[in-house]
């Protein structure tokens, strides 16, 4: 069974449709990517599934159950991990941050801090426990980010540009974190806008423009299909 | 060990207390002392859903309903206020309950005003129901001595009962700052939006906070009516009194902290009765002036409060004493 179903999912701002009837599939272990040009809906896309803007139409599903009606935090404890484009530290130390997550997996702060530490350290930000994470520079920041979402126990994980903002020898180093993450049991789909990247780690890519899905397929499949091109270069000038 | 310093050090800042009432017979001194403790637990209960980021400009009513529960069940029905506690205790959760509906949907200031009004409307029932309350008139409590009727000849053991209340609520409210509770209310204040996508119950961490705080304040006023002998509506559910000056105290201490309240109170109240009773007979309302340059200083010049101008002096402290204190 697919554990995330998602079907003529539609969500519309007034006039603006920004994701328009949506179906597909994400199996169990498998980390998929998704891309489009800026304005196609995919943060929106992210805000349905983990519930912080509501879908007009269409159903949503984990693992055969659904989150329609469902609120943010309780489709976390559902098992719907994320993070946010622009990094949003809680006003407390790095460790601290990572134990809000966890503690809504146990009570137990002392648990809590070993649970948050694990995660600290699997994400190589152990050195910087106590530090404020306005003292951080911003791939640690991001990695906070993930780690916050690593901390609610996931079971999919939604990456949102987690390599937006890097330099080139940092990507290098961050790419394998996500296969890692995989190998942990984790199930993720990502958006990038670094298409060296998305190559790289993604085993299928979801293509949206204005709302939509365009293509979907293997990213070699992907970067040679017409309406892909289309979308992010437009239409061939015929007299060229 | 030096280990054990801080604990020797509060063991016997402990003992002090415990022996104030011995060395001062005045009963101005021991009044200042209870009125402190009081406050002290007041500011501590405000405290609980300041974690969460909500400032309530409405203690009054949870302290008021407190110690009207108290005070009625005693007066009308013989109960002793003893078990009265479980029907404050039940009247603010009700109370709670009701602005807790406010709270889930109105941010910031909007709550604010919120608690303010709800202040109000009891307020004005209070006055208005002559029957109940004999109004304006106020309430008096009888004078009949013993334990179970919270009456007492001297004023000590009404000391050692308010110093009780104070550590009771103190303890309530750092056990809530490290609870799985005080990091979710801590994690709502900073981002809710965040918050709630990493599974915190924004709108359950809050009423919890609201509830815990409301049903200790009822419990600090019935004690207080106990205290005061009279009921009055416009003591009980002065804004000024039991509304304003908890949330000055916090802010002044440092708002959000465990220490910041207890701070707060043992330096603002002393200073407050001190201000009322030199300034107060210069001209009136010029206490309040003293207070409005304390808390503009205050929010400009140390706004973490008292406690952050502490704070360095405390690590160092702890590191004189070899105590690393890195847990917490």
């Amino acid at each position: 069974m697919a554990l995330l179903t998602v079907k003529n999912l539609t969500k519309k701002f007034g006039g603006l449709v920004a994701v328009h009837d949506m179906t597909f599939d994400i199996e169990p272990g498998e980390i998929v990517g998704l891309i489009g040009p800026n304005g196609a809906g995919k943060t929106t896309l992210f805000n349905l599934i983990s519930g912080i803007v509501h879908a007009d139409q269409g159903s949503l599903m984990l693992a055969g159950k659904s989150l329609i009606g469902m609120r943010p935090c309780h489709r976390s404890r559902a098992g719907i991990g994320r993070t946010f484009q622009v990094v949003r530290p809680f006003d407390m130390n790095v460790l601290e941050n990572v134990m809000v997550p966890a503690l809504t997996r146990t009570r137990d702060t002392s648990k809590a801090r070993k649970a948050a530490m694990e995660v600290l350290e699997m994400m190589g930000l152990a050195e910087f426990a106590t530090r404020s994470p306005g003292n951080l520079t911003l791939p640690q920041r991001k990695r906070i980010e993930v780690a916050r979402a690593l901390a609610t126990q996931p079971k999919l994980l939604l990456l949102d540009e987690v390599l937006a903002g890097l330099n080139p020898t940092e990507v290098a180093e961050n790419l394998p974190l996500i296969r890692q993450l995989r190998d942990t049991g984790v199930t993720i789909l990502f958006i990038e806008h670094l298409m060296d990247a998305m190559m790289a780690v993604a085993e299928r890519v979801l293509v949206m423009d204005q709302g939509a899905l365009i293509c979907c397929g293997t990213p070699r499949e992907v970067t040679s299909d017409e309406c892909v091109i289309k979308a992010y270069l437009g239409e061939e000038d015929p007299q060229c | 060990m030096k280990k054990y310093t801080l604990w020797i050090a509060g063991g016997l800042g402990a003992l002090l207390l415990l022996l104030v009432p011995l060395y001062f017979k005045s009963t101005f001194v021991l009044h200042i002392y209870t009125l402190t403790f009081f406050y002290i637990g007041l500011t501590a209960a405000w405290n609980i859903m300041a974690y969460g980021g909500n400032l309530s400009l409405g203690h009054a009513s949870f302290f008021a309903i407190g110690a009207y529960v108290g005070a009625l069940l005693y007066v009308k029905l013989g109960i002793s206020p003893w078990i009265g506690l479980t029907g404050a205790v039940a009247a603010s959760f009700v109370g709670g309950m009701i602005l807790s509906m406010p709270l889930i949907r109105l941010r910031g200031p909007f709550f604010t005003l919120a608690t303010i009004a709800f202040t109000e409307v009891l307020r004005l029932i209070a006055i208005d129901w002559r029957d109940l309350t004999h109004g304006s008139a106020g309430l008096n409590i009888p004078f009949d001595l013993g334990w179970l009727n919270l009456t007492f000849k001297s004023g000590a053991p009404f000391y050692y009962i308010a110093l009780a209340l104070a550590v009771g609520s103190v303890w309530l409210s750092r056990w809530v700052r490290y609870s799985a509770l005080g990091y979710h209310l801590r994690a709502a204040a900073s981002d809710d939006q965040a918050a709630e996508a990493l599974g915190v119950d924004f709108n359950l961490v809050q009423i919890t906070a609201l509830l815990i705080s409301a049903t200790l304040t009822a419990v600090l006023g019935l004690f207080y009516a106990f205290y005061s002998y009279v009921l009055e509506p416009a003591t009980l559910f002065s804004f000024e009194l039991f509304s304003l000056q908890p949330a000055l105290n916090a802010i002044i201490g440092g708002m959000g902290t465990v220490w910041g309240p207890v701070i707060g109170a043992v330096f603002m109240t002393p200073l407050g009765e001190f201000l009322r009773f030199y300034l107060g007979t210069i001209q009136q309302g010029l206490n309040y002036v003293v207070y409005g340059i304390i808390l503009i200083m205050t929010v400009r010049f140390f706004p973490g409060g008292i406690l952050s101008l502490l704070t360095p002096l405390g690590v160092r402290f702890k590191r004189w004493i070899g105590d690393t204190g890195d847990n917490q």
